[in-house]
């Protein structure tokens, strides 16, 4: 959290009427530095890559899932299709669950995230057969 | 779906920090400077030997005792 206060006094200070579309990545936005600074398709991207991994094994999705969770974004569905693809390399059906969850999770206040994510991976989820916790009753306590 | 935390915050903290600078100020100006204001009040005509004589006539010291005895 401090590193959003961080990002945002440091960009906020220069301009806040400056709109840069697409730029609010979550890392490299730093004012500073010379690195070229990851747009959100590649950040997506490079996501989407780590969970398409044939081979990837348990400990690096849940690595993966957590460091995403981390970040100030909920994930795009096409990121969220790549991990529950893994789950099911995995034959891992509560990490796939769990990722919906968190997503439910990290929409916060936003009530019209979650329900568009589902709505986007629908045929994803009707392919693997994951059920979503609305469905199995799991999703009040 | 991104920085949302960061637009939250871009909006709350700045609140945030002025409504803790208000409160602080209003406890300041309505709890502390009155009692510091009170204190200086009671000691700016206060006869510390007038005070004192009080006390001895009342028997409270050991060092001392009321003019009677």
């Amino acid at each position: 959290m401090f590193s959003a206060v961080v990002r945002l006094s440091a960009s906020g200070v220069r301009a806040l009427a400056r709109t840069r579309p697409g730029y609010t990545a979550p890392l490299a936005c730093r004012c500073y530095s010379h690195a070229k600074a990851e747009t959100d398709e590649e950040f997506d991207a490079r996501w989407v890559t780590y969970f398409s991994k044939p081979d990837i094994d348990a400990w690096e999705l849940r690595k993966g899932m957590n460091t995403l969770i981390g970040y100030d974004l909920v994930p795009e569905p096409k990121i969220l299709d790549s991990a529950l693809r893994a789950c099911r390399r995995l034959n891992d059906l509560a990490s796939a669950i769990r990722i919906l969850e968190a997503v439910k999770d990290k929409s916060g206040p936003h009530k019209e995230i979650y329900p568009y994510v589902i709505q986007e991976l629908q045929p994803t989820l009707k392919e693997l057969g994951i059920s979503t916790p609305e469905e199995l009753g799991i999703d009040k306590v | 779906m991104r920085g949302l935390l960061a637009k939250k915050l871009k909006f709350h903290l700045p609140i945030a920090f002025a409504l803790s600078i208000v409160v602080a100020a209003a406890f300041k100006y309505t709890v502390t400077e009155p009692r510091k204001q009170a204190y200086a009040d009671f000691y700016k005509q206060y006869d510390a030997m007038k005070e004192f004589n009080a006390m001895k006539e009342a028997g409270i010291f050991e060092s001392v005792r009321p003019s009677g005895e």
